[in-house]
């Protein structure tokens, strides 16, 4: 009885999912800031994270079809970035001549960014400064160690999930999170 | 989705003090703010003009197979049309073999009226000046001749 029950839930969910993705400018609308968000600290390039975004958002659009609701249509949409992504970044260490990239994100892109919970002026300068170093530790990462890692601790998702988004082992996924991790505080520490 | 201070402590590198850890723990939380700001900062704002360069490039790498057949059709064809046109010239002016011999025919019959001419020129008569010299070449002919005859006589 609860095994059909589960079931029942999961098709439930199933169903849900692929009538969340009929609406599909309500899906851009609520999905875009996040796949935008991690491509931008995938890449830390805000041209081709916007245009990596578009693309994603096509690429569902004629493969809405397609979608079964197996997996939540976040996890789905952030599947096709991660495609994207690796993709990107193939071609871009093929064109390696093209050193400097004109939409490079820097800091100034935060200079309105107020944390929060901090007043002063001082305050609010450190805050930039730490987050300017582990912006800088994170873009000398590995791609794949980039892609766990901000999945992982921008858009907070679980180990398991990264791991069936990217299509890794869990413990791979692991792995490349440890690393990244400890490069990241010797780096910090480094900026201190 | 858990807080990312759990989160953390779960994957913090071994051997760090707790005050590294939450030092870290903190700056990873300022970093996720930040990047959380500038992505929604930045999705407000309506898609425009970012895809516009890879577009083009997509759209040059479409049209590149496209341009080269359009030059190789501008170059190739003309080239070979022109081939062909002067084939065919080549082979207009190649007469066919029945003219080819009548045109031989007629040749050799201008020829033979040529020659015939010419030797009716040199043949002609010798002039009257020379006429002794004809008869005595004549006259050496006829005695080398009878010289002979009576050589073979008397042998």
């Amino acid at each position: 009885m609860e095994e059909i029950a589960g079931t029942e839930l999961a098709i439930g969910k199933n169903e849900q999912a692929v009538l969340e993705l009929a609406d599909f400018d309500e899906v851009v609308r609520v999905y875009r800031p996040r796949i935008l968000r991690f491509l931008t600290a995938s890449l830390t390039d805000r041209d081709a994270a916007e245009t990596l975004t578009q693309e994603c958002f096509l690429k569902a659009w004629n493969a809405r079809q397609q979608f079964r609701g197996d997996a939540s249509l976040s996890t789905w949409l952030t599947r096709i970035a991660v495609n994207l992504l690796r993709d990107h970044l193939r071609s871009r260490s093929l064109r390696f001549w093209q050193k400097t990239r004109g939409s490079a994100l820097d800091v100034m892109d935060i200079s309105d960014w107020i944390p929060d919970g901090r007043g002063s002026p001082e305050s609010i300068a450190l805050a930039r400064d730490r987050v300017a170093a582990v912006w800088r530790a994170v873009e000398k990462l590995s791609a794949q160690q980039r892609t766990v890692f901000v999945l992982r601790f921008v858009e907070e998702m679980e180990l398991d999930e990264i791991a069936s988004t990217i299509g890794m082992n869990l413990s791979t996924v692991k792995s490349h999170l440890y690393r990244a991790l400890a490069i990241v505080r010797e780096r910090i520490g480094g900026a201190k | 989705m858990k807080s990312l201070k759990t989160a953390f402590s779960k994957e913090a590198p071994a051997g760090g003090t707790r005050e590294d850890v939450r030092e870290l723990a903190e700056a990873l939380s300022l970093y996720r703010s930040a990047m959380h700001h500038v992505a929604e900062r930045r999705s407000m704002r309506p898609w425009t003009a970012g895809p516009l360069p890879r577009r083009t490039f997509r759209l040059g790498l479409l049209l590149a197979p496209a341009l080269a057949a359009a030059i190789a059709t501008g170059v190739l064809v003309p080239a070979y049309v022109h081939d062909e046109h002067r084939g065919k010239s080549v082979v207009g002016q190649t007469t066919p073999a029945p003219q080819q011999a009548r045109a031989e025919t007629r040749a050799s019959v201008d020829d033979t009226v040529l020659m015939n001419q010419i030797d009716s020129e040199v043949s002609e008569d010798v002039p009257d000046a020379l006429r002794p010299l004809a008869d005595l070449t004549e006259g050496s002919t006829t005695d080398v001749s009878v010289t002979e005859k009576k050589n073979v006589t008397h042998e």
